[in-house]
C-alpha cells in the first residue's frame, strides 16, 4: 500500500509537468486548430536558457526562471506572428508541415546554442520529507506546488478575466466572437504567450527534476498530445485530468512492471483511448 | 444612420451581392426580405466586417466603415444577432451575456435579466443546453448587451415553433419601442413586414423593390411570391 502511494506521489510530480505541456497545446489547438509540435522543443529551450543563466551567468535560480518565462512569451508571440499567422487561411496540412519544420529548427537551435550534452539545472532543494513512511523529496514538492499554482492561475484567468473569456469565445465560435467586439487578431498572440510560458515552466521542471538533452522535448510533446487525446481536445479540465492520469499510470508501471515499459504506457493509453473514444480526437475539427 | 452605396460582395471567385443601395435612418426598423440564397446574410456580414466588401461604400453616422475590422464596427455602435443564433455553447448564459458587453466598460446584467426572465432562470446553465427559443432570446439579449445604436437581426425566427416565433416578434417590437434602430432579415416575410417601417425585397443579389412595410405587404409581387395567398 505504501509502495502504491509512493508511486502515486511520484506520478503526480511528473503528471504536473505533462499537464503544463498539455495545457499549452490545448489552448493553441482550441484557438487555431493547429497541432503545435514545436511546443516541446520550445519548452526545453526555456529549460536550457535557465540552466545557462544559472550555471554560466551565475544568476539566482528565481531570476533565471523569470527571464526564461518572459523570453518564452516573446518567443511564443514571434512563432505565432511569423510561422503560423501567414497560414491562417491556408490548408491545414500547411500548418502541419510548418509545425514539423519549426520543431526541427528549434531542436537545431537548442543543439547549436546549448550543445548535445545532457544538462541538469542545479537547485538547493535537496531535503527529503518523510510523511508517514512516504518520502517526498523537496524538489518534487516544489514541482507539484508550482504546477498546481500555474493550473489554478490558468483556470482563474480563463474563467474570471475578460481576456480569458474572449479566448474561450474565439475557440467556440470565431465569427460570433468578432460580433462581440473581440479583436480576434490579438487573441492568438496572448494564447501563444501563455502557452509558451507554461511550456517553459515545464521545461524548467524537467531540467531540474530529471535532465534535458536533445530529443527530450520531442518526446514530451508526444506525451502532451497523448494527454490531449486522453482528456479531450481543447479541454482545459481534460488536460489536467489527463496529465495526472498519464503521470500516475507511468509511475505505477515503472514501479510495478518495469521502468523500461514506462514510455510505452503513454502510447498504449493513446491507442486505447482512440479505439474507445475516437470522437475525442474528432471533437473539434 | 446606415448608408450602403453600390455594395458588392462575395465568396472566392463568386460575387453574390451585385451593387446594392440601402438606407436605415435613425429610429427606423428596416426589413430585408427575399428567397434563400438571395444575399441577405452576405450583406449583413459585410456591414459587420465578417465578409470583405469588393466595392462600394458603407457609412455609419456619416463615417466610412467599409472593410473596417469587425471589432471596430462593434465599437462604432453596430451589433448583430447572427443567423442560427451562434451562442457560445460551452459557456453559461451569464458568460454569454458578459461577452455581449465585451466592447464596453461595465455590464448591466440585471436590466437584461429583467427583460428576459427566462435567462435569469437559466443563468448558470451552459448555453448549448438551452432550447432553440431560449437560445434565440439569449442571442438577442447578448446583442443588446453592447448597447448598440444599430441592432441587426438575421433570421431570428429560423427553426422556431410558431408560438416562439410570435414571442420573438414581440421582443423585437419592444426593442423597437425602446427607440432602437433595427435592420431585420427574415424568411418569415409577414412578420418582418409587420414590424418594419420600411422594407427591401432582395432577389439574386439585387434589390428589386423598396417601400414601406405596409406597401410591400400588399404589393402583388410580394404577396404572390412571399406571403403565399
Ligand atoms: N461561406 C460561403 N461560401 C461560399 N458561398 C456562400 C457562403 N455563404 C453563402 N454563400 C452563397 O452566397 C449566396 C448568398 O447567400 P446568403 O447566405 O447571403 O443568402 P441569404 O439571402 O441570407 O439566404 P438564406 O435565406 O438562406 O439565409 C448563396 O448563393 C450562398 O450559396
Ligand atoms: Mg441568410
Amino acid at each position: 500500500m505504501t509502495e502504491i502511494l509512493q508511486q502515486i506521489i511520484n506520478g503526480i510530480a511528473i503528471g504536473g509537468v505533462y499537464v503544463l505541456i498539455a495545457l499549452g497545446l490545448t489552448i493553441v489547438f482550441g484557438i487555431l486548430g493547429i497541432a503545435h509540435f514545436a511546443h516541446g522543443s520550445v519548452s526545453m529551450f526555456g529549460g536550457y536558457l535557465t540552466f545557462f543563466l544559472v550555471v554560466q551567468q551565475g544568476l539566482p535560480l528565481v531570476l533565471a526562471i523569470a527571464i526564461a518565462l518572459v523570453t518564452g512569451m516573446v518567443l511564443g508571440v514571434l512563432i505565432e506572428l511569423l510561422a503560423y499567422r501567414p497560414l491562417r487561411n491556408a490548408n491545414h496540412i500547411n500548418a502541419f508541415i510548418v509545425a514539423l519544420g519549426l520543431t526541427m529548427m528549434v531542436e537545431g537551435a537548442n543543439l547549436q546554442f546549448f550543445g548535445a550534452e545532457q544538462i541538469v539545472i542545479p537547485t538547493n532543494a535537496s531535503r527529503v520529507f518523510d510523511i508517514g513512511g512516504l518520502t517526498l523529496p523537496e524538489l518534487r514538492l516544489y514541482v507539484i506546488l508550482g504546477a498546481a499554482v500555474l493550473i489554478a492561475a490558468m483556470t482563474i484567468f480563463v474563467e474570471e478575466t475578460k481576456t480569458g473569456q474572449a479566448i474561450r469565445a474565439v475557440a467556440e465560435n470565431r465569427d460570433a466572437a468578432i460580433l462581440m467586439g473581440i479583436n480576434v487578431q490579438m487573441i492568438p498572440l496572448v494564447v501563444f504567450a501563455i502557452s509558451t510560458a507554461l511550456g517553459v515552466a515545464a521545461g524548467v521542471m524537467v531540467g531540474s527534476l530529471f535532465a534535458i538533452a536533445p530529443g527530450v522535448g520531442e518526446g514530451l510533446v508526444v506525451k502532451g498530445f497523448a494527454v490531449l487525446i486522453l482528456g479531450g481536445l481543447g479541454s482545459i479540465p481534460g488536460a489536467v485530468v489527463g496529465g495526472i492520469v498519464l503521470g500516475v499510470t507511468e509511475a505505477l508501471a515503472a514501479g510495478f512492471i518495469s521502468s523500461a515499459y514506462k514510455d510505452v504506457i503513454a502510447f498504449i493509453v493513446m491507442i486505447a483511448v482512440l479505439l474507445l473514444r475516437p470522437q475525442g480526437l474528432m471533437g473539434r475539427a | 444612420m446606415l448608408e450602403i452605396r453600390d455594395l458588392r460582395t462575395g465568396y472566392g471567385p463568386i460575387e453574390v451581392v451585385h451593387g446594392i443601395d440601402l438606407d436605415v435612418r435613425e429610429g427606423e426598423c428596416v426589413a430585408l426580405i427575399g428567397a434563400n440564397g438571395a444575399g441577405k446574410s452576405s450583406t449583413l456580414k459585410t456591414v459587420c466586417g465578417l465578409l470583405p466588401a469588393r466595392s462600394g461604400q458603407i457609412r455609419f453616422d456619416g463615417q466610412d466603415i467599409t472593410n473596417r475590422k469587425g471589432h471596430a464596427i462593434v465599437q462604432a455602435g453596430i451589433t448583430m444577432c447572427p443567423e442560427g443564433r451562434q451562442v457560445f455553447p460551452g459557456m453559461t448564459v451569464m458568460q454569454n451575456l458578459r461577452l455581449g458587453a465585451y466592447a464596453r466598460k461595465g455590464a448591466d446584467l440585471d436590466w437584461m435579466l429583467d427583460m428576459f426572465p427566462i435567462l435569469r432562470e437559466r443563468a448558470n446553465q451552459a448555453a448549448g443546453t438551452l432550447s432553440g427559443g431560449e437560445q434565440e432570446m439569449l442571442a438577442i439579449a447578448r446583442a443588446l448587451m453592447s448597447q448598440p445604436r444599430l441592432c441587426i437581426f438575421d433570421e431570428p425566427s429560423l427553426g422556431l415553433a410558431p408560438k416562439i416565433v410570435a414571442e420573438v416578434a414581440q421582443t423585437i417590437a419592444s426593442i423597437k419601442a425602446m427607440g432602437m434602430t433595427i435592420l431585420l432579415v427574415e424568411q418569415n416575410s409577414l412578420m418582418a413586414l409587420r414590424l418594419a417601417d420600411r422594407a427591401y425585397l432582395f432577389e439574386a443579389g439585387e434589390i428589386v423593390l423598396e417601400g414601406t412595410g405596409a406597401e410591400l405587404q400588399t404589393h402583388p409581387e410580394v404577396v404572390k411570391a412571399y406571403l403565399g395567398h
